[in-house]
């Protein structure tokens, strides 16, 4: 015996002789309860959240969020899309030194030469976008948008002289003056210059998207100026995407998106200059030379990023009364077009998953597709 | 339980309602801080309580960034369309004012509980 046992309850003093084994198990109570906090607070470090990184890349503004618990993980993955996005951009650029300056320099020729692999899917997709929207997309306007002043960074201050206009009208630049041959282009009348703009973004969002779930990042949102892809959800919740009210700033509708989705917008407000009075926005009629007048804005729900882009453009340019026809033609059945009086022309399976987000809700026509 | 025991549970109670408003909790003040990102970089960060005016240099030019009564603004850059200025004073987490042509991008930092997790424009 090494005296008194201690009553449980009685002050673990090391100063006094105590039982061994009630010692033990009051010091490892005392312990565990130490540690539940410092757990606690590692789960707590834990706890995945959305990190939003915005950067200017690609001409717009870049948003890309991830929702992760790694904060080191986030921040390579925004890294990675704006090293992505700034090598695309450079390549893809239709009017500075690179792969696509290049190529369009070599199509002003009208002779045969090697297409740079980087150029030569774009330039495949290229015709078949434009094919698919009965030519309403034109993804060869780039002396057009050079012509009205859109194709650099400062806004245009005047619309093209008339005379511009028709000389344009009359080559009607088009990718069927492209010939193709294995790796091997030419154009064959003058006027072709590659303005990848209307569908580049789209199909750079699905490839920084691909880089993304490599990385292994599951949840995330790539946002380049109104070309937006989402994968998986934050947390139990579907991520929530608003539309912008092509009158202001403010949200015109709200869709949730959950799994692998994309939504493109386009609108009149993204670049437009005033004169006289009359307001020019750069998305162009190839069959007129001049700003489309029938649309507002455009958005489109699809799985595609580069067709996605460019069928907003197209439907952009077809107005309410061929919406139907050229969203069927290109296989988007998830549109909503807003007109200049502010009513909308949507397909029942976009009514289905849009709500609006203003009072009074807009008139709401609904379109049916054409096979 | 002791006396002890108790006064360890309640160290530990204290311990985590604290770390819970460290990690989790809305106390830190949301658009405490400007972030100015020029080109590819960030160029500046500063605290929305310190007035302030800054040049920042780009492509186009050199926008002016004035910061004031706890609110930053885009007070000058060289875009036509003046959208960069346009965008008026950010005083809220989340706000921002970009100058494309400049390639500067000014946003508040701060926890925003937004109704959205982007906006499509």
């Amino acid at each position: 015996m090494r005296g008194r046992p201690q009553p449980e309850h009685a002050p673990q003093s090391c100063a006094h002789p105590v039982d061994r084994a009630l010692t033990h198990t009051s010091m490892t109570r005392t312990l565990t309860l130490l540690l539940i906090p410092f757990v606690l607070l590692l789960a707590a470090c834990e706890r995945p959240a959305i990190h939003t990184e915005r950067m200017l890349a690609f001409g717009t503004l870049v948003e890309v969020s991830i929702y992760t618990a790694d904060e080191d993980l986030a921040r390579a993955g925004a890294n990675a899309v704006r090293e992505d996005f700034e090598y695309m951009h450079r390549a893809w650029h239709p009017w500075q030194p690179g792969a696509m300056g290049r190529t369009n320099q070599l199509l002003a020729m009208e002779g045969w030469f090697s297409v740079s692999p980087s150029i030569l899917p774009l330039l495949k997709l290229a015709a078949e976008l434009e094919a698919a929207s009965d030519g309403l997309f034109n993804p060869v306007m780039g002396e057009l948008m050079e012509i009205w002043g859109f194709h650099g960074d400062e806004e245009p201050q005047a619309p093209p002289e008339e005379e511009r206009i028709q000389e344009w009208l009359e080559r009607a630049p088009s990718t069927r003056y492209i010939e193709l041959d294995g790796i091997r282009a030419r154009a064959t009348r003058p006027g072709v210059r590659l303005d990848p703009g209307g569908f580049a973004k789209g199909y750079a969002v699905d490839r920084a998207m691909e880089r993304l779930m490599d990385m292994g990042i599951d949840h995330a949102i790539i946002n380049a100026g109104g070309d937006l892809r989402a994968i998986g959800q934050p947390g139990r919740r579907a991520w929530r995407i608003g539309i912008r009210h092509p009158d202001g700033e403010g949200v015109l509708a709200s869709l949730e998106l959950q799994g692998d989705e994309s939504v493109y917008t386009s609108g009149d407000y993204e670049r437009y200059f005033v004169h006289d009075g009359t307001r020019y926005h750069h998305i162009l009629d190839p069959r007129t030379a001049r700003p489309a007048r029938e649309t507002r804005s455009v958005t489109v729900m699809h799985h595609d990023g580069a067709l996605a882009d460019a069928a907003s453009t197209a439907l952009f340019v077809a107005g309410p009364e061929r919406l139907g026809e050229i969203a069927g033609r290109m296989g988007v059945h998830k549109v909503m077009l807003v007109d200049p009086d502010g009513e909308v022309h949507m397909t029942g399976a976009m009514a289905e998953r849009i709500r609006f987000e203003i009072d009074p809700a807009p008139t709401v026509h609904i379109v049916e597709l054409s096979q | 339980m002791t006396r002890a025991d108790t006064l360890v549970v309640l160290a530990a109670a204290l311990l985590v309602g604290w770390s819970y408003t460290q990690f989790w909790g809305t106390l830190s003040t949301p658009g405490a801080e400007v972030r100015i990102v020029a080109g590819g970089e960030e160029f500046a960060r500063l605290p929305l309580n310190t007035d302030t005016r800054l040049d920042v240099p780009g492509p186009a030019g050199v926008t002016l960034v004035e910061i004031s009564d706890g609110a930053a603004r885009c007070a000058r850059s060289p875009g036509a369309a003046g959208i960069c200025q346009r965008s008026g004073w950010l005083r809220e987490a989340g706000d921002m004012a970009v100058s494309l042509p400049n390639r500067v991008l000014i946003e508040v930092l701060g926890d925003a509980e937004t109704r959205f997790d982007s906006i499509n424009y």
